[in-house]
């Protein structure tokens, strides 16, 4: 049986009737939050109902204005940056060339590594933030192991210093000044008089050769360098942990994308270049990457969205703190609207900024995409 | 026989469904942290509650430390108050908005005079709650700042309680020599320096008046005597009392390490009380009765260098639960009953057996009491005087960049007369 040609009318019909639906739901669940995010960011409107509640009025751009002058604002700015240049410029390129040597089987085992890289994506970032905040904590797995490191030399330099005592157990002024010399200047702001203070304290607790141990224990607890993660409360530093778990948690992602997208390359063509010469860096520069160009732009798009949008891990690991200097947008937004004094024309502003700055780099790399990509060089 | 069957199932289920919708529905947004002692109890007496009022469906919602305090912050701002609240009597994050648009009943309208007679005067003080309305009945009167000392671990090395800072300071090689922590104060939450210390020190450095003074702009935090009590502050790290590490360490952390013994003193408020006491649910205690009685004890803060107020403690009316403004009817009426109960002798005593404060009301007693719980009443004692606890007091955007400052000048990225600019910053923008 044959089918009559559709008509332009049933066309119409068709179209108006998958169409409305959606459009409708677009309307409901993106187009109205951000229509009545824009219209309280304007306002004075500080909860409660919002019609038949406290009354409130457009006020006009007096939050924007808060905003610009807010330190707090360009720090948390400043730090989703990071977090795009992280993403963009770290899990992409690092997740295209894994997909790479996976792809050209380059490396052994490309299921393995593909499944152990992305196995980060599947577990909850809470528990990853977590996770890595014991390691990265002040009493963490990593301090851990640098005390560790430090108690050690100077257990072995006091060893050295106890040697050269030639058999007795003599504390003088001298043996104190050589032990304090491998001591953190730290340590010593608690003595009036180090010398003195430290000499009195090892002569009150009675320590002798056959106690040797215990004087050593002790004296690492009271005077040992001790390492802490101070980078963890430094502006731009603290970053540096939170940028390399967010590498390490959606590399994966990317590699799986695209890996999914190398295989539907026609082998012939990779066959070709190789049989004419082409290197692999060749190869995957002028073969690979202009066929994904399409894909990239896509995986860029998905990685600015989702690292100005990034909350949940950097909320566990940090909390947006000490000190805020971890802060990024989305944390300052939530900490505006639902902690201490609540303000929800400044936290509306705070999310316009990330709907402007999104529109904003998306827009980059669409227009970086057109110019430049899908060309076979 | 299967046709029977349905219309038997349908019939009971219209009958489950009437007998759900003639109850009186109560949301109930509570405070409590479940991780603590006393928890099963508190929830076996509103099971309690539950069976004695068949006509109340209550839904509990438990929550606790910040996030309590941010979703009951959402519920305000969405409009949806719940019936029955946990709140502060001051700015304290969420119940600031509460006070402040007097969100909830004057309880002196709701509550029968006779139970009210039951509490003590500084209860019943409007003037301790920032809506100068019985906005909460204060279970309690809360002392903010409590030193938490291990005597039986100093008395094991041959050391004593200070009773002044400088006994504090010399403490600190003796202690660290056995690989012991002085004094306990985790602060990655913020507010626990601020709260349980930082206001006791600018109480006895500077005073109520003197905040007074600042909010009515005839003094500044930037002023000498402010800015000491933040370098007075600073010194307790620089001086080794306080570990550096504190700032990153959560504040559910610290009974642990008190418990433990990696720390001779831990300074908390006086509700941390309960986080030590037997739970009765697996008859475990942090800190067992007997050793309670004789390694433990409850002290005053030493006296530091230059106190104009000596010995004086940060303390505020304390927490209670208070009724949304808009209830009536049958709603009214259980929210009261369940106020009434939560009041109750009953409830109260068991509140203080489980160490989670002393109860304003003062017919409560007790002989079942832990060590440490009998050792609380006998800490107020000590205290001559109390003081403002900040955040009770300052405004939100103020208190919170002292709550900032603090855990800055602790890892030592900004000195105290920076962070008082900061605060007095804030305080000149409110103007």
């Amino acid at each position: 049986m044959v089918l009559p040609l559709r008509g332009k009318a049933e066309k119409n019909r068709a179209y108006w009737f998958f169409v409305t639906p959606a459009f409708f739901l677009y309307l409901l669940v993106f187009a109205f939050p951000i229509v009545l995010s824009i219209i309280l960011s304007l306002s004075n409107y500080n909860g409660g109902k919002m019609f038949g509640g406290e009354p409130w009025t457009i006020t006009g751009f007096q939050q924007y204005q808060k905003l610009v002058v807010d330190p707090a604002f360009w720090l948390a700015l400043k730090n989703n940056v990071y977090i795009v240049l992280i993403s963009v410029f770290g899990q992409i390129p690092l997740g295209f060339v894994l997909a790479y040597l996976i792809y050209r089987k380059i490396v052994k085992f490309g299921e393995g590594w593909q499944a152990m890289l992305y196995v980060p994506a599947i577990i909850s970032v809470i528990v990853l933030g977590i996770m890595w905040r014991l390691i990265f904590d002040s009493n963490g797995v990593l301090a851990e192991m640098m005390n560790q490191t430090y108690a050690s030399a100077f257990s072995a330099g006091l060893d050295h210093i106890v040697q050269g005592m030639n058999g007795t157990f003599t504390i003088t002024d001298d043996v104190v000044r050589k032990i304090l010399a491998l001591s953190n200047p730290e340590s010593l702001s608690s003595f009036a008089n180090p010398v003195s203070d430290v000499k009195d304290l090892i002569l009150s607790n009675g320590y002798s050769l056959q106690h040797i141990d215990a004087f050593k224990h002790d004296l690492t607890n009271l005077l040992a360098p001790k390492w802490s993660p101070d980078f963890m409360s430094q502006q731009d530093w603290s970053m540096i942990p939170i940028m390399f778990v967010t590498l390490w948690c959606w590399t994966g992602m990317y590699l799986i994308l695209f890996h999914a997208n190398m295989q539907k390359i026609d082998d012939q063509i990779i066959e070709a270049a190789r049989i004419d010469g082409a290197t692999e860096m060749k190869v995957m520069w002028h073969i690979i990457v202009p066929n994904l160009s399409g894909v990239i732009g896509n995986a860029a798009i998905l990685c600015i969205a989702g690292s100005l949008n990034s909350f949940a891990l950097i909320w566990a690991m940090t909390g947006g703190g000490p000190m805020n200097v971890t802060q990024v947008l989305a944390i300052y937004m939530y900490q505006n609207a639902f902690v201490g004094v609540p303000n929800f024309p400044l936290a509306n502003a705070i999310s316009m900024t990330i709907v402007i700055f999104s529109f904003i780099l998306i827009g980059i790399t669409l227009y970086l995409e057109k110019k430049y990509g899908g060309k076979e060089v | 026989m299967k046709k029977l069957a349905l219309v038997l199932g349908l019939m009971a289920l219209i009958l489950v469904g009437a007998s759900a919708a003639d109850k009186t529905v109560l949301k109930f947004y509570y405070y409590i942290d479940a991780t603590q002692a006393g928890y099963a109890e508190d929830q076996a007496l509103w099971k309690k509650f539950q069976a004695a009022n068949p006509d109340i469906d209550l839904q509990i919602e438990i929550n606790s430390s910040q996030p309590y305090h941010q979703k009951l912050q959402a519920y305000i701002s969405a409009g949806e108050l719940p019936d029955v609240v946990y709140i502060w009597p001051t700015s304290r994050d969420s119940s600031k908005q509460i006070q402040d648009q007097k969100l909830v009943k004057d309880l002196r309208t709701v509550l029968p005079q006779d139970l009210l007679s039951k509490f003590s005067p500084l209860a019943l003080d409007v003037n301790n709650q920032s809506s100068h309305i019985l906005a909460e009945l204060p279970q309690a009167f809360t002392y903010t700042t409590t030193v938490y000392a291990n005597t039986g671990l100093l008395k094991s090395l041959g050391l004593k309680v200070p009773t002044t800072y400088a006994e504090l300071k010399a403490l600190v090689p003796k202690l660290k020599v056995k690989g012991i922590q002085t004094l306990a104060l985790p602060d990655a939450d913020k507010w626990p320096a601020q709260s349980c210390l930082f206001s006791t020190i600018s109480g006895r450095l500077v005073g109520d008046k003197f905040i007074d003074d600042v909010k009515a702009g005839k003094a500044k935090f930037t002023d000498e005597g402010f800015v000491n009590a933040l370098k007075f502050y600073e010194s307790l790290y620089k001086d080794g009392v306080i570990d550096k590490s504190n700032v990153n360490l959560g504040y559910g952390e610290g009974p642990g390490i008190f418990a433990s013994g990696k720390a001779a003193f831990f300074v908390d408020g006086d509700w941390r009380v309960g986080a030590f006491l037997t739970d009765k649910s697996t008859g475990k205690a942090l800190i067992d009765p007997a050793a309670q009685k004789t390694n433990f004890d409850l002290v005053n803060f030493p006296a530091i260098p230059g106190e104009i107020n000596k010995g004086t403690v940060s303390a505020i009316a304390g927490v209670g639960l208070a009724i949304n403004k808009d209830l009536t009817g049958a709603k009214l009426d259980a929210a009261k009953r369940l106020l009434e109960f939560y009041y109750s002798k009953e409830f109260l005593t068991v509140k203080w057996e489980t160490g989670a404060f002393v109860p304003s009301r003062l017919d409560v007693t007790s002989d079942k009491l832990e060590p440490l719980a009998v050792k609380l009443p006998l800490y107020y004692k000590s205290i001559p005087k109390t003081t403002y606890v900040l955040d009770g007091v300052l405004d939100p955007t103020v208190f919170n960049i002292l709550n900032d400052g603090l855990q800055a000048i602790g890892l030592g990225v900004k000195t105290p007369a920076q962070v008082a600019a900061d605060m007095q910053k804030a305080q000149d923008a409110l103007k």
